[in-house]
This record gives structure tokens, C-alpha cells and sequence, in this order.
């Protein structure tokens, strides 16, 4: 018996290694690239080690300008989007109306279509609206990224306060206004920061029609990825890319508990 | 508040981002539909001039010439079923793999078992542009991979580059969402219903099958949904870990509008996509339906 449970243990803890480098190992590969003078196959190591690649990054004009493109569109992104899709949040959550189901679902199939396939179409429609290479343009080609998410989890946060908290609220004197700010949105914040995070990490993360838009004006981190790959050494788009995984890691680290704690998985059922 | 002011209130808070989405999704989606069945006027006027090739509407609802174009070409029907095919596996690899990770979590805990859960979750937060290239590095002739093999004298698989890369990176990307769903699904089963089956002398297996994935369902059919639509259309990942022949049909749709300079074969296979997809969406739609209505929440 004990023999057959440290065979479970062991084939486990071998798992795990296999998982580990399957999901770690491709990333710390990439990353120990930034400090490699040069990696010669098929020695383990790199033949030398050397900061020379991240000067090239930060004295890069070009690529200062994507950090700080990137740095700009991605939170004000989430701004509009916050903007636009909490209230609604609250609507598909706390009102019943005609259409609630249709636009909620609606929503989420414009996912299905193809981003790619969209752009084409798309890009028709911006010029005609004067958009291209312009800050609104950009804005919109990476807020319809964040709309699920920034509709469907709060919705799921906003429904998850009980409804009796609210009325002992209002009975108390409390103004809608008021119940609102002091007790609903306090206890779904958890889900509308999930959202957030989401959100950011999706207008963060849209390269191509931040590149059919923006390009050449308007370059950001991920758009410079796709050239940097192309033109430059390895080493040169691995600082680039340590770079472009540090505010999502630390966005990680802060809403590790929310997100892990299920509120991105409830934000995505049907109510 | 009057339930007709509740009501009118409801709808106008909701209105605006579903504007949005209507005008800057809905009308190219439109647009694109359109133009793949040769509707040339109006907005799609720019696009059918620069294109060549283009097939022109020939009756009040169009032509299927584009349409039969792309189908008669090999590339294209090849194309199409390496992507059904990556989509198929990648899907049935990520939803195994995340059902494997929540049973463990839920069933045994520990450490361990929240080691592989946070693992499995690491994805989510890394571009997916850093990722799809970590990995073709990662599997390349000269990457990690082989790199250890040779340590040991063995001659290591190249994977970068080859449709093997796709469904990796693809499993890479899509794992983290599948976890979450089929974790917070199978953590909702009370502890009660697992002690009365284990109680009524069921075995772990008939546990798991008879009780334990009927009660996590939806998350499980959300995530499998989640997963097929995204890999389906996907282009970042298959575009810098898959091989130039044969693609999958978010590359080509980028290649034939750019390269090949033929937008309208690019844009019906974006509408292929599209339908491939919605009859996806259309199972997930029906599962939240129904248990939402089991609930009393319809």
C-alpha cells in the first residue's frame, strides 16, 4: 500500500516536471537569450553573457516610442471600455428589458468571427470614417477585444451580491446612487477589477488591427514584436519581449487571488 | 421605479457598448459577407478595386463564383482540414489535460495539486506574440529541445515550423482559461455528493463519470467552446510557429488579402471560419441556455 502511494506520488511529481516545462520551459529559453552573447547548438549554456542587448532596446527610439504607445492605448483603452460596458454590465445583471438575452449573447458571437477575416472589412469602414492612424481608431480596433469581458464578468460580480443586501439598504435611507457606490459595488469589485485586468491584457496584447489602424503612426509594443522577430538578432527580441511580459506579470501577481478564486469562470455562464 | 421605466432604463444602459459592436463588428461582418457572395458597391467599392480577380454579383443576392473558387482550389481544402484537424486536437488535448488538473485539485489537493492548477494558469498572462515565439525557439533546430536530447546523445525532434508547433502553442495558449473553467466547475460539486457516491461504494472512475462531470457540465462545454472558436480563427500562433504549407485558415486569410493580394477569396474564408465557429458558439449558446433554465433563472 505505502509503495503504491509513493508511486502515485513520484508519477505525479514527474507530471508536474513535464507540465512545468511545457508551460515554463519555452519562456525561460526565450528570456535567457537577453543575456547570451552569442548560443551556439548544441552547448547547454550561452558562450558568453552580456547586457549589450538591452542598451540596443533602450536606446532603440523606435522601440521607446511602441513602450510608450503600448503603455498609452492599452489603459485608456480599458478607460473607454469601463466607461461603456459597466453600466451595461449592471443592466444585464440587475434589469430585465426586451432584447437582454440577444445582445448578451450577440456580444459574445462577435468573437466567433475571425479577427483577421474582420480587418480586411474593417479597414474599409475606417477609412471611410476617417480613422486610420488616428488615437480614436486605435482605441476601438482594441476595445472590441475587451467587450466581452468587460460586460460578462462584472454582470456575473454585480449578480452575485445578494439583492437583499441592497433592499435592507434602501430601507435604511439609502438612495439608489448611494446604495449602489457603498454596497453593490464594493462587493463585486473583485469581478470588475478580473475584468479590468482582462481587459487590459487583450487591448495589450492586439497586434493586428492595432497595426492595420495605427501603422505606421502609431506603433505599439506588439506590433514591434512582429518586425522585431524578422529584422533583428534573437537576443534583441527577447529584452524586447521580457519588456512586453512585465505589466502583465505584474498584473498577475496582484489579481492572482481574484482571478484563481473563480471570477473569471463564473463571469462566463449564461444568467 | 415603474417596470416600463425599469425596463427603458435597462435597455439604454445596455445600448452603448451593443452600438458599438454593431457598427465596428457587425457592419464589416456584413461588409465581408457581402463581398464574399460579390457585392462590389458601397463601402466594399476600395477593397474590390485593388483586388484582382474579383467576382462580381451577378443576380439580386449575388454570385457563389468566390465561393466556388476557393473551394476548387486544393491549398484551400487542405488548408481547411489541417485547421479542423489542429482545432479538433488541440481542444480535446486542453480540455483533457484541464480535467485532469481540476479532478486532481478537487479529488487529492495539497500542494501539488495547486502547483499544477497555478502552473497551468501562467499563460493566461503572457502575449500571445511572446508566446507563439518562446516556442518556435523552445522546438527549434537549434532550441532547448534538441539541445537537451544531444546532452544525452540523442538526436532531438524539430517541431518549430511544422503543424506539430501549431497544436503546442495552441495548447500553450488556450490552456489557462480551460483550467479556470473546469476548476471553478468541479470545485462547485459539494463535498457531500462525492462522500454519499463514495459512501454508496462507487469507484473513483464511476465517481468522476457519473457524478462529478454531470454536475460541471456547462464550465466543461464552455470551456471546450471557448477553446475551438479561439484556435479556430486564431493567427498569431500559427503564424510563427506553423510551417508556410500547409497553414491554417487565419494565416491564409491574412496571406491571400496581403500577399496574394485577392481580398475577396480572403474574405470568404473568413466567412468559413465564421460559420465553422458559430455552429461551436450555437453549443455552448444551447448548454447555458438549458441549465439556466434548469436553475429557474430563464
Amino acid at each position: 500500500m505505502r509503495a503504491l502511494l509513493l508511486g502515485r506520488r513520484a508519477a505525479t511529481a514527474v507530471l508536474l516536471v513535464l507540465v512545468a516545462v511545457f508551460v515554463l520551459g519555452p519562456l525561460l529559453w526565450l528570456a535567457a537569450h537577453a543575456f547570451a552573447t552569442r548560443w551556439t547548438y548544441p552547448s547547454l549554456l550561452p558562450d558568453g553573457l552580456t547586457l549589450h542587448w538591452w542598451s540596443v532596446v533602450l536606446e532603440d527610439a523606435q522601440l521607446g516610442a511602441a513602450v510608450r504607445n503600448s503603455l498609452y492605448f492599452a489603459p485608456l483603452t480599458v478607460l473607454v471600455s469601463a466607461v461603456v460596458c459597466l453600466p451595461a454590465a449592471y443592466a444585464f445583471s440587475r434589469f430585465d428589458f426586451p432584447g437582454r438575452r440577444l445582445f448578451l449573447v450577440g456580444l459574445f458571437a462577435t468573437n466567433a468571427f475571425p479577427k483577421m477575416g474582420l480587418f480586411v472589412s474593417m479597414a474599409s469602414l475606417f477609412y471611410g470614417l476617417h480613422l486610420m492612424n488616428t488615437v480614436a481608431g486605435v482605441v476601438i480596433v482594441q476595445f472590441v477585444g475587451t467587450v466581452v469581458f468587460m460586460t460578462w464578468i462584472p454582470a456575473a460580480a454585480f449578480s452575485s451580491v445578494p439583492r437583499a443586501l441592497e433592499e435592507a439598504a434602501r430601507d435604511a435611507g439609502a438612495g439608489p446612487l448611494r446604495t449602489f457606490v457603498r454596497v453593490t459595488l464594493p462587493l463585486a469589485l473583485p469581478g470588475v477589477l478580473v475584468a479590468v485586468l482582462m481587459s487590459f491584457l487583450a487591448a495589450f496584447d492586439e497586434a493586428q488591427g492595432t497595426y492595420l489602424v495605427g501603422a505606421p503612426v502609431y506603433m505599439t509594443m506588439p506590433t514591434e514584436m512582429y518586425s522585431l522577430v524578422l529584422n533583428y538578432p534573437k537576443q534583441v527580441a527577447a529584452v524586447f519581449a521580457i519588456l512586453l511580459s512585465i505589466p502583465s506579470v505584474a498584473l498577475l501577481l496582484l489579481a492572482r487571488r481574484a482571478v484563481l478564486g473563480g471570477r473569471l469562470a463564473e463571469g462566463f455562464q449564461i444568467r | 421605479m415603474s417596470d416600463a421605466r425599469r425596463r427603458g432604463l435597462g435597455l439604454a444602459l445596455a445600448l452603448p457598448p451593443v452600438v458599438l459592436l454593431a457598427v465596428f463588428v457587425g457592419i464589416p461582418v456584413v461588409l465581408a459577407v457581402g463581398f464574399s457572395l460579390g457585392h462590389v458597391g458601397g463601402l466594399n467599392a476600395t477593397i474590390a478595386r485593388i483586388g484582382t480577380d474579383t467576382r462580381v454579383a451577378t443576380s439580386w443576392w449575388g454570385t457563389t463564383q468566390a465561393w466556388a473558387d476557393v473551394f476548387a482550389d486544393p491549398r484551400f481544402v487542405r488548408d481547411l482540414v489541417v485547421t479542423v484537424g489542429v482545432t479538433v486536437v488541440s481542444t480535446v488535448v486542453v480540455v483533457a489535460t484541464s480535467l485532469g488538473i481540476a479532478l486532481n485539485l478537487r479529488l487529492r489537493g495539497g500542494r501539488l495539486a495547486t502547483a499544477f492548477a497555478g502552473l497551468a494558469v501562467v499563460p493566461l498572462f503572457i502575449p500571445v506574440v511572446i508566446a507563439s515565439w518562446a516556442i518556435t525557439t523552445f522546438y527549434s533546430s537549434d532550441g532547448a529541445v534538441r539541445t537537451a536530447a544531444a546532452l544525452v546523445g540523442l538526436d532531438g525532434p524539430t517541431w518549430s515550423y511544422s503543424v506539430t508547433a501549431v497544436v503546442i502553442g495552441s495548447v500553450w495558449t488556450s490552456l489557462p482559461f480551460a483550467t479556470l473553467m473546469a476548476s471553478s466547475g468541479l470545485q462547485a460539486v459539494p463535498d457531500a455528493m462525492i462522500e454519499a457516491a463514495r459512501d454508496a461504494g462507487a469507484s473513483t472512475a464511476s465517481l468522476v463519470v457519473r457524478v462529478m462531470l454531470p454536475l460541471a457540465a456547462v464550465p466543461v462545454v464552455i470551456a471546450t467552446t471557448f477553446t475551438a472558436i479561439g484556435v479556430l480563427g486564431q493567427f498569431t500562433v500559427p503564424y510563427f510557429t506553423g510551417p508556410n504549407a500547409p497553414s491554417v485558415l487565419g494565416v491564409d486569410i491574412s496571406k491571400y488579402f496581403q500577399s496574394f493580394d485577392r481580398p475577396q477569396e480572403s474574405v470568404v474564408m473568413a466567412v468559413v471560419v465564421f460559420v465553422l465557429a458559430s455552429g461551436v458558439g450555437a453549443v455552448y449558446v444551447g448548454t447555458a441556455f438549458r441549465s439556466a433554465q434548469t436553475a429557474g433563472r430563464a
